[in-house]
């Protein structure tokens, strides 16, 4: 998988540059994906303020300060992690769903034989396309998580908009949005080489497809699970 | 219009489809050995994933934590919030995705490939019912495997907790374990147990019905492992809004007045 991600990232610097299908897999990543992730976005932000309420309460007796523990979660954790979350078990099934069946009819084979590098034309494209796509699902699931946060604390928890935003203010600063955008990058390349290792590797028959998606969907999110502990890590030494 | 009514298609058979699910495992007999056979492929199946997105999982919320607690000095509790906070609500939510990106696509796969290799309408031919036989006994399995794999689940989330407390904020094991049963009562394990089973059937709920309604050969099988995917990640974060918000009521009514 590693000798994969290296090919994939030379890949990206050597013509020939397809740009056609780099569009078309950036429209099935980010369009038609955007819906699902909006809604779910929304759902996650609501229980998680009230939750984190809930602790709050808990621990120091007043809940003053949630606005700003409950952004600080999202934009950090949570807007980012379900983002990747859901595209991996999405974006990721498609692709290696398409490369297995791709493999097993031959149709790979018989792109080597016209002289296309399948890595080329196959992977490097939706690599790309899932990085961009990602960074800016992630940028709109942030956005949408903190508009659904507004909501619900000004109907349930008797905060005001205004009091939000500057509750908001004292605890997040702007990089937070750009390190969300780098684990929103990291979280989407990490989807298609795994889809693609999968689909490339995948068994004859259609089990062997079957396969091929479940533990591309486990690993994927598993990947990502791990990755995000790392730049946590990380970043937690730059804040 | 006509995607609204499709989204209602869907709900509506799965629904059903868990109506008769409930009704065969009423009215008729289950053999045991099935259901046991079911449990232990699933736990198996699913243990190392379970195991190691929860260490990881409770790794992150120590780390997140520390950060936040660190500017109110209340980093003596930290082990007690972030364990909390794993319990009713993260742990659940991670065991669920995991359950659905691995039990619940494998089901359905197998499931649809036995719809569309007419293994389902030979049972039938046989003159059993298929739903006795194979159905119920999947549904079962994976509900109560579910349980199991949350407990492993937690029990890494908060291994990982502390072994990350103990080495990013300095917070030493026995601070950590000692302040854990004050933050979390019987309540909040209570809370987590009832989400995690209903993000279960859920999940068991939607791999079968795709499953046993897969149509158009081995492309269709894909199909039905996609949506799959998807449909139970939609529909477990709704299931956890909900979750919540019934818990909350119901808490309310027990204790007669409004945190």
């Amino acid at each position: 998988m590693i000798s994969l991600f290296t090919e994939t990232f030379l890949g990206v610097f050597r013509p020939p540059f397809r740009k056609k299908e780099f569009f078309q897999q950036l429209h099935f990543v980010a369009n038609t994906s955007l819906a699902i992730i909006v809604f779910c976005v929304s759902f996650a932000a609501i229980v998680t303020i009230l939750e984190s309420s809930f602790h709050m309460k808990l621990v120091i007796q007043n809940d003053s300060m949630v606005p700003g523990f409950a952004a600080v979660l999202i934009l950090r954790e949570l807007a980012a992690i379900v983002t990747a979350l859901l595209l991996a078990s999405r974006i990721g099934a498609g692709y290696a769903a398409e490369i297995g069946s791709m493999q097993i009819t031959e149709q790979i084979d018989a792109l080597k034989m016209l002289g296309i590098d399948p890595i080329n034309y196959l992977v490097v494209p939706r690599f790309l396309a899932s990085i961009a796509g990602t960074m800016m699902l992630t940028v709109i699931a942030n956005v949408f998580c903190l508009l659904s946060a507004i909501l619900v604390s000004q109907l349930y928890l008797g905060f005001t908009f205004g009091m939000f935003i500057s509750s908001m203010h004292r605890f997040v600063h702007f990089q937070d949005i750009i390190f969300s955008m780098i684990k929103g990058a990291c979280f989407g390349a990490v989807i298609p080489i795994v889809a693609s290792y999968f689909g490339f590797n995948c068994k004859q028959g259609a089990e062997g497809v079957g396969h091929a998606t479940t533990n591309t969907v486990v690993l994927a999110s598993i990947g990502i699970i791990v990755v995000d502990f790392i730049l946590s890590y990380t970043f937690s030494h730059i804040y | 219009m006509k995607f609204l009514a499709e989204i209602f298609g869907e709900l509506g058979g799965t629904l059903l489809f868990l109506k008769t699910i409930m009704t065969t495992l009423v009215n008729k007999k289950i053999r045991r050995s099935d259901v046991f056979t079911q449990i232990w492929s699933v736990i198996i199946a699913s243990f190392p994933t379970t195991a190691m997105a929860g260490f990881f999982v409770g790794a992150i919320m120590t780390v997140q934590f520390a950060l936040l607690m660190n500017e109110f000095g209340a980093l003596g509790y930290l082990g007690g919030l972030s364990t909390s906070a794993t319990v009713r609500e993260i742990g659940p939510l991670l065991i669920a995705f995991m359950l659905s990106g691995k039990v619940g696509a494998f089901t359905s796969a197998e499931l649809g490939t036995m719809r569309v290799t007419e293994q389902i309408d030979a049972i039938r031919c046989l003159g059993s019912d298929p739903l006795q036989e194979i159905i119920v006994p999947r549904f079962i399995g994976i509900v109560i495997a579910s349980f199991f794999l949350l407990g492993f689940g937690l029990i890494m989330s908060i291994f990982g907790g502390m072994i990350l407390g103990d080495i990013f904020a300095g917070v030493n094991f026995q601070e950590y374990l000692r302040h854990i049963p004050t933050v979390v009562n019987p309540v909040s394990i209570l809370f987590g147990t009832v989400k995690c089973g209903s993000f279960a059937v859920v999940t068991a709920t939607v791999s079968t019905y795709k499953g046993f309604t897969t149509t158009g050969g081995a492309k269709g099988v894909g199909k039905a492992v996609v949506s799959t995917s998807v449909m139970t990640m939609i529909l477990i974060v709704l299931m956890d809004w909900f979750t919540s918000f019934i818990g909350d009521i119901v808490l309310q009514i027990a204790r007669g007045y409004r945190s």
